[in-house]
């Protein structure tokens, strides 16, 4: 069975087009202050202009929360349960959800991440993250692992 | 304006469905008996009715007026607020009578929770959905594609951030569920009346999303519920004692629509409402009777009774502790069972208890029972709170 894989509209989808197009994680930018945001939004919250970009992003957060599920009812989830969902806290502010090799039990709240992306669609990526390795780079290797949930 | 809302209309009519899972029922006829009920309960027709407040989906105002027949409506407005609903739906009920738009407003809700998922064989199919409203939007593109499609999992986002920040012990969710569970054994119409639960067996349950364990998490159920409002001058002249809607809000987190970029995740839209609705009803938290707080999930509760007041942040495990919350302590809190073992009908069941508390009519009674406050919570943490009292 297939994991759900949506087909988004609206800015959404110009954001899963910019981030499919880098071939890593881009984010919304203000171009009026600066300030990054995420989900994407069509003003800025702190300045009101209505210019932004997507660009990318470092690829480096951490964990803010994290959610492990043990039933799911989307059957290609639930034959990786229990499985963890995580809230990762890019370097650069905004936060989202993502998906992650590593077991819930080794996940703690604080845990330095490296953020990668896979496209699933011509107009869905998947944003995975997984704890950064202190023998390697914290840089973005696109399909770096397969989906665990093919 | 205020001075002239607060106070000055009351819950004169309820009615409610049985809870139950696998109905015979269509959620129409579910919901049009439940208004029925509740029309009948406050000694009206629905002639009498001239506003109405319909479920978050399912049935229309118009098809709700026609099929009860109410000849006039004067005013409707859906609010979606996922389960913050029902009890916000109060405000904008006293709104309305209060400026004059409405006499009697029905406030109605009513799902197949349970067999929209799992119809019998021999069901006659339905297309009729809740609106999910600003929710839909966030989890079909932005949790779903995660693998967090249910409630369950959405907030145990934040839950596991409330339980490590503060460290909130399972004592503390167990309390809660155990609660609900025992006051449902008073309860006639409550779907686990007849199945206690002991703490042994909240501990050997399973994980639904950590740190939700099955029974942190309420039963999905087929039923439906109303309320009549009208103004506390007509009320006096009705059937049953007055229950008075003193003062109510709804609040909102920011933003709204997604839970992983609020500044604090465990700021939620009660926060913003409880202050609001305790000054318009002029109380204090402190003078409540009885508490009828959303439990959607155990640890859901215990985060609205800190931002009710109840106990700072990370302090309502030493609240619910000790039967505080059982019937015949200081604070019972769903005495009806609740969403987690009476059934699930968005909170309006928590506003048709709260008003038989203070008719002195609930299965399980509190003693003298004055002022009671309910809660809702939707959506990725909409709130709404009502307060009510004895009319005088």
């Amino acid at each position: 069975m297939r994991t759900y894989v949506p087909t988004p509209e609206w800015i959404v989808l110009d954001w899963h087009h910019a981030c499919i197009a880098a071939e890593l994680l881009c984010i919304q930018r203000c171009t009026g202050c600066g300030r990054w945001r995420h989900p994407p939004r069509r003003f800025c919250p702190a300045c009101q202009s209505d210019q932004a970009t997507f660009e990318p992003v470092t690829g480096s957060g951490s964990v803010l929360s994290f959610a492990v599920s043990h039933r799911s009812l989307d059957p290609g989830w639930q034959a990786h349960a229990p499985y963890a969902t995580l809230l990762v806290e890019l370097d650069e502010g905004p936060r989202l959800l993502a998906a992650t090799t590593t077991p819930p039990g080794e996940i703690r709240i604080g845990q330095r991440l490296a953020v990668r992306t896979e496209a699933l669609s011509e107009n869905f990526v998947l944003v995975w993250a997984d704890p950064a390795s202190h023998d390697e780079p914290t840089s973005m290797a696109p399909r770096a692992r397969g989906n665990p949930h093919d | 304006m205020g001075t002239d809302l607060w106070g000055t209309t009351a819950i004169v009519g309820v009615g409610e469905t049985d809870y139950v899972r696998g109905s015979d029922r269509h959620v129409c006829d579910l919901i049009l008996d439940a208004a029925m009920d509740a029309i009948t309960d406050a000694g009206l027709k629905p002639a009498d009715i001239n506003g109405i407040i319909p479920p978050p989906g399912y049935m229309s105002t118009e098809e709700i007026a026609a099929h009860l027949g109410v000849p006039d409506v004067a005013y409707h407005v859906s609010v979606l607020m996922g389960g913050a609903s029902p009890t916000a739906s109060l405000q904008t009920a006293a709104m309305a009578i209060a400026g004059g738009l409405a006499d009697n407003v029905l406030v109605c809700m009513g799902w197949n929770g349970y067999s929209a998922l799992r119809p019998k064989p021999d069901a006659r199919p339905t297309k009729r959905v809740m609106n999910l409203g600003p929710m839909g939007e966030t989890v079909r593109n932005h949790y779903a594609p995660y693998g967090l499609m249910s409630a369950a999992q959405h907030y145990s986002l934040y839950l596991r951030r409330y339980v490590e920040t503060f460290g909130i012990p399972e004592d503390a969710a167990a309390a809660v569920a155990i609660a609900c569970r025992n006051h449902a054994q008073l309860n006639s119409k409550a779907l686990m009346r007849g199945a206690p639960l002991s703490r042994a067996d909240y501990d050997a349950a399973p994980f639904i999303a950590e740190p939700l364990r099955k029974f942190d998490c309420c039963v999905e159920t087929d039923c439906a519920t109303a309320v009549v409002v009208t103004s506390l001058e007509r009320a006096r002249d009705l059937v049953h004692p007055a229950v008075v809607y003193l003062g109510g809000a709804e609040g909102h987190p920011e933003p709204a629509d997604e839970i992983a970029n609020r500044a604090n995740l465990l700021e939620l839209g009660i926060h913003r409402a409880a202050p609001r609705a305790f000054a318009r009803a002029g109380v204090s938290p402190h003078d409540i009777d009885v508490l009828e707080i959303y439990d959607c999930f155990t640890y859901v509760v215990l985060l609205q009774l800190e931002a009710l007041g109840y106990a700072e942040p990370g302090g309502a495990p030493a609240f619910v502790a000790n039967g505080n919350i059982e019937l015949g302590g200081r604070f019972p809190l769903n005495t009806h069972g609740g969403l987690l073992s009476q059934g699930h009908c968005w909170g309006l069941n928590h506003v048709v208890e709260a008003t038989r508390q203070l008719r002195g009519t609930a299965d399980a009674q509190v003693t003298d029972a004055e002022l009671a406050l309910v809660t809702g919570y939707g959506d990725l943490g909409d709130g709404s709170v009502a307060i009510l009292g004895r009319d005088r």
